[in-house]
């Protein structure tokens, strides 16, 4: 037992910190796993705009999309909150981050800026667009096409499926060598394997949104 | 002038300092541990191979005992060690081992089943015992008739290092770094501690203590091509020698390790050697069988350093620009043990040499290594001539090494002796009244503050310290190395006595507030010449070859007339020290004799009956038997 | 051939009123086999006896000569100039407090982490046996834990570390590795909430951000990233440890690691 915080032990053993750890590594492969999910359902509408007209009639007939959306919002949300924990708001931090970041060249300390920056632009982003889309219900392929054709929103597409892709990514990437998943012997490997992930990410997204855009409304 | 009091102060905080303080901890004192440099980085931390104890587990110390060790180490000293120190240090190794394995040093240990070992660059095999299985393995060193040497990789030094400073941690020694002991406050009877010197402000401080160690290490910055780091300038015995009153011993025996590299001078461990690493000379030509054809390269580090130097004089050295050297060949020992046992060498070779040792031979030459000389001390570590004073590890002269000490003997002594000594120090702490006299304090404190003075003022002249050090380093190597001449020791006291008188001018060459690292080697360079002038003076009255010690003109081992420690004292004003002499050993257990390697002549010495055995043993009873190898030649 | 190094040296003395931190340039003629440990000496005894900097083994082994080198931090006496371009940018390490120039003062950061986490062997030391055989190790593991123990602190990894550069409390690589090295001694009878106690917060592993910037700078090839994650695991199950099955968190535990008691 540590003396430096004994006095912190009348109460039960706290836990708090390693929880917070746990759920925030859950938080985020759950909502990259969504996201996953996500583009391959958009992406169905490079096979057919009536599959995922399908599709998503099934999944608002099971309600899923009008609890889900509020829930990924909210698991959004709170895997913000848990990360910005870390991020260096207060000038000082931020100062010598960067600072630090300079000195190392490094991409790994690199990247985690970029990490911070996508997070932000995701938080605001992602829930304008579930907003929108949970505005705007049924979900079908036209409707999607019509917003990417008319609506000008093509720009804020490409930016947040950008961040979000980068932002997982990396996220998934960090997560595996916080808990020993990538180690030294297979670190070369599995950042290779994210970059084959991020590619991959933009040939769906990019045949996604040729394929909306060329779609007859 | 802040004034700091504790029970036991300790001057370094490397292995023995820090088991010193440990032991003392323990028993309920209150230790502080001052170190040039924060414990971990003490250049204990930098010893590779191993610390040799007779636990017998491995095959290959199969029959070992404290009996043998102890044998072995007075061999080893050519018969100047004092054998009732040297019996202290067998017998209570085996206990001390076992005591940091369960403290936490991560000892290699007996795997049991068939092993390829090399021997002499040859493989043979032998069965690890299965009730042997886990317990403190030991690999060959030089000089021994068992494999006695208990290890971690090559990083002994390391790990036990790391394993005491969590010792220190638990038992709330103080460390406070970044100090150096600049005199020692005394009243011309006791020890009452130390005048420090900061060195991260510069500022001077008292430390007033009950007991005071010294376990500073070396002194090998006097030589140029030393293992030693660059902190081991000597700067316990220059506080001890200063008083006048505690005597050096021994000074002039000094070692040359065979494996220094070439040119870093960094140390590859005699473990190298030890698990089956051959030397080559430029033919590519296994030497050392022709001149040792028992021991071979396993011979003791002075007979091996000597042999090497012969054989480069011999025309088979190999050239380089940074002179003629040898090669050590451990490539047979394949990748894998080279990358685990010995990692370390694997990374001094490839960082600092450009050599693979895993496909090439790596350059090698014998370079200083280790003062067996230092603050006499009796057996129970206090210092002669001061009550209060103590010293362990290599500043001390217990003297177990004698004119030439073992492999995986000094670091074993560290914490043998810092757990024997411990024990002496905390019997002595009990009840001891320590009468302060501030006269003594303000008498320390102005002698060092006014050199401060004179040196940061240039009052006194103008000399260049780095340039002094250069010459005496010069001067070391060319006179005072591995073999030696009456003409030229003479020559290089003559230098080092006009760089002693020239080193009282010396002043800064750039001015600086606060802590400047000028000054530290300012301060250091006259008790540097000091402990100099002690060597070579030493080594030119000494007329005979013992150990390390080789006169070229004196070519015997005379036990008649040299078997004695020297002991050197400084009197203030002087420029060479005075030379007395003390018997090497109370008795002799193992009476003199042949040490089975190394060759030479020994003129004989007629000892009483009385000396040859151990008083404690009874009087009726022969205890010492002549050594095997004696009966054999 | 031989090149005129241009050195370039972070100066401060924080004891001299007068001295501000600025950048000072020195040249030194290069030649063979040269270390950065040579070039700074040949500075300091030729050049400017005011430089400070530390060393001490001058082989790699002892860690006292950290520091920034061309923006990594790394050990000055075991880094070639030839590995370097001409010019060399020299600065102290960071997050330590500065002593003067490229000299800073590890030693008391290391103390006070190493109390803080009780960096010792836990057991009884009465219990020692003068008489007894040693306790029984299986060789594999004294190596293992040496692996771990072969850290010289030389705070090259701290230095590297974006989270300690942020945040002062932050424990950093070296401190976690040397809870790592207890917690896989048998001999340290300290037990899994032990452990989380020291160094379950965000002060220790849960503060880690996965940078690897120590992984990438340690010059003993210490594996930090491994102990890092390992420890991390090992703590995050700990803390779930009553919400999740037993039988699932012990799976997760153990896999694609070594670290079980022995």
């Amino acid at each position: 037992m540590s003396l430096q915080n004994v006095t912190l032990h009348v109460p039960p053993k706290d836990k708090l910190s390693g929880r917070l750890d746990v759920l925030m590594m859950v938080s985020g492969f759950l909502l990259a796993l969504f996201v996953g999910m996500h583009m391959v359902f958009v992406g169905s509408v490079i096979i057919s705009p009536k599959l995922m007209n399908a599709l998503a009639w099934f999944f608002e007939e099971l309600y899923l999309v009008q609890i889900g959306g509020p829930v990924i919002l909210l698991v959004m949300v709170g895997h913000f909150i848990l990360g910005a924990r870390k991020m260096p708001f207060r000038q000082k931090e931020y100062v010598a981050f960067r600072a630090h970041s300079k000195m190392m060249h490094h991409t790994d300390t690199t990247l985690w800026l970029v990490q911070v920056a996508t997070a932000i632009i995701i938080l605001v982003m992602a829930s304008i667009h579930i907003y929108t889309m949970l505005d705007t219900l049924p979900i079908t392929a036209a409707k999607s096409a019509a917003r990417i054709q008319h609506g000008n929103w093509m720009p804020f597409y490409i930016v947040l499926l950008a961040a979000a892709a980068i932002h997982i990514v990396i996220g998934l990437y960090r997560i595996g060598v916080k808990f020993a998943v990538v180690t030294r012997e297979n670190r070369p490997k599995a950042r290779k394997f994210m970059v084959y992930l991020l590619v991959a990410a933009a040939v769906i997204s990019f045949l996604t949104h040729i394929r909306l855009s060329l779609l007859t409304i | 002038m802040q004034t700091i009091y504790t029970d036991l102060l300790c001057i370094g905080a490397g292995l023995a300092g820090e088991r010193v303080a440990v032991e003392a901890a323990m028993a309920g004192f209150r230790v502080t541990c001052l170190s040039i440099v924060p414990p971990r980085r003490s250049h204990s931390s930098a010893a590779q191979g191993g610390m040799q104890a007779a636990l017998g587990n491995a095959v290959m110390g199969q029959g070992d005992s404290p009996d043998v060790h102890f044998a072995d180490t007075v061999k080893g000293s050519d018969w100047g060690c004092d054998q009732e120190v040297a019996r202290i240090f067998a017998d209570t190794a085996p206990i001390v081992m076992r005591e940091m394995a369960h403290w936490g040093v991560p000892w290699n240990r007996v795997v049991a089943g068939t092993h390829t070992y090399y021997k002499g660059g040859k493989p043979f095999e032998a069965e690890e015992a299965a009730e042997k299985h886990g317990l403190i393995h030991a690999r060959a060193f030089g000089g021994t008739a068992k494999w006695r040497t208990c290890y971690t990789a090559d990083g002994t030094g390391r790990a036990v290092l790391n394993t005491l400073d969590t010792k220190c941690l638990q038992y709330g020694v103080e460390i406070h770094d970044r100090t150096q002991a600049e005199a020692l406050i005394h009243d011309g009877e006791r020890c009452m501690g130390a005048i420090v010197r900061c060195l991260k402000t510069g500022e001077l401080k008292a430390y007033i203590a009950k007991a005071t160690l010294i376990a500073t290490g070396g002194y090998g910055r006097i030589y140029r091509a030393t293992t030693n780091a660059v902190i081991c300038d000597g700067g316990g015995q220059i506080i001890a020698l200063d008083t006048g009153l505690v005597p050096m011993g021994n000074m002039e025996a000094v070692q040359f390790h065979p494996t220094g590299t070439v040119p870093t001078d960094i140390l590859v461990t005699e473990g190298c050697r030890g698990d089956g690493g051959t030397l080559l000379d430029v033919n590519e030509y296994r030497f050392m069988p022709d001149y040792e054809p028992e021991k071979a390269e396993l011979a003791s580090r002075d007979v091996v350093s000597r042999r090497m130097i012969e054989h480069i004089r011999k025309g088979f050295g190999v050239q380089s620009p940074y002179g003629e050297h040898l090669w050590l060949d451990i490539r047979h020992l394949g990748v894998k043990h080279i990358t685990t046992k010995l990692r370390e060498v694997y990374d001094i070779c490839t960082n600092f040499l450009g050599v693979d040792p895993i496909h090439q031979l790596i350059p090698v030459r014998p370079t200083h290594h280790y003062s067996m000389g230092g603050v006499r001390v009796d057996k129970n570590g206090h210092a002669y001539g001061l009550k209060g004073l103590f010293s362990a590890g290599e500043s001390a002269c217990w003297d177990m090494h004698g004119f030439n000490r073992l492999g995986g003997n000094s670091l074993a002594e560290t914490v043998v002796a810092g757990t024997y000594i411990g024990k002496q120090v905390a019997q002595f702490l009990q009840g001891y009244d320590l009468d302060i006299k501030s006269a003594a304090i303000r008498d320390a404190h102005d002698k060092i503050a006014e050199r401060i003075k004179n040196i940061a003022t240039s009052a006194k002249g103008r000399e260049n310290c780095y340039q002094l050090r250069n010459e005496m380093q010069d001067a070391m190597m060319e006179h005072v190395g591995i073999f030696r001449n009456e003409k030229d020791l003479k020559e290089g006291v003559d230098k080092l006595q006009a760089l002693y008188e020239r080193s009282m001018n010396i002043g800064l060459q750039a001015s600086s507030k606060g802590f400047t690292p000028e000054m530290s080697m300012a301060l250091r360079i006259p008790g540097m010449l000091k402990l100099a002038l002690c060597t070579a003076y030493g080594a030119l009255m000494r007329t005979e070859s013992r150990g390390a010690h080789t006169r070229e003109d004196y070519p015997e081992r005379n036990d008649r007339d040299w078997l004695n420690r020297t002991l050197a004292y400084w009197k203030d004003g002087e420029t060479l020290p005075v030379l007395k002499y003390e018997e090497a050993s109370p008795y002799y257990e193992l009476p003199p004799g042949d040490r089975g390697y190394g060759g030479g002549k020994i003129i004989t010495a007629e000892l009483p009956p009385e000396k040859l055995t151990v008083p404690s043993k009874g009087k009726d009873e022969p205890a010492a038997k002549p050594a095997k190898s004696a009966k054999k030649k | 051939m031989s090149r005129r190094l241009h050195i370039e040296i972070f100066r401060y003395n924080p004891l001299d009123p007068d001295s501000v931190p600025h950048m000072q340039s020195f040249y030194v003629n290069e030649y063979d086999s040269m270390t950065l440990f040579i070039a700074l000496n040949i500075i300091r005894e030729e050049q400017d006896p005011s430089v400070q900097f530390d060393f001490c083994c001058r082989a790699g082994i002892c860690g006292s000569c950290g520091m920034v080198i061309n923006g990594r931090p790394g050990l000055a006496c075991h880094t070639q100039t030839r590995d370097l371009p001409e010019h060399i940018v020299l600065h102290p390490l960071p997050v330590f407090k500065l002593i003067g120039d490229l000299s800073v003062d590890t030693g008391t950061w290391f103390r006070a982490v190493g109390k803080k986490i009780e960096a010792w062997v836990h057991s009884d030391d009465t219990a020692f046996d003068v008489r007894a055989e040693e306790a029984r190790m299986e060789n594999a593991l004294a190596e293992q834990i040496f692996e771990l123990d072969r850290c010289v602190e030389c705070g090259c990894c701290i230095a590297a570390c974006g989270t300690a550069r942020m945040r002062e409390d932050f424990l950093g690589a070296a401190t976690i590795n040397r809870v790592a090295r207890f917690y896989i001694d048998p001999r340290d009878e300290r037990s899994d909430d032990d452990y989380y106690d020291v160094i379950g917060n965000d002060q220790g592993v849960f503060g880690c951000m996965g940078l690897l910037g120590c992984e990438d700078v340690c010059p003993k090839k210490i594996p930090l990233q491994d102990q890092l994650g390992i420890m991390r695991r090992m703590l995050a199950l700990n803390s779930v440890k009553g919400i999740l099955p037993k039988g699932i968190l012990d799976k997760m535990k153990h896999k694609g690691c070594c670290h079980e008691k022995h």
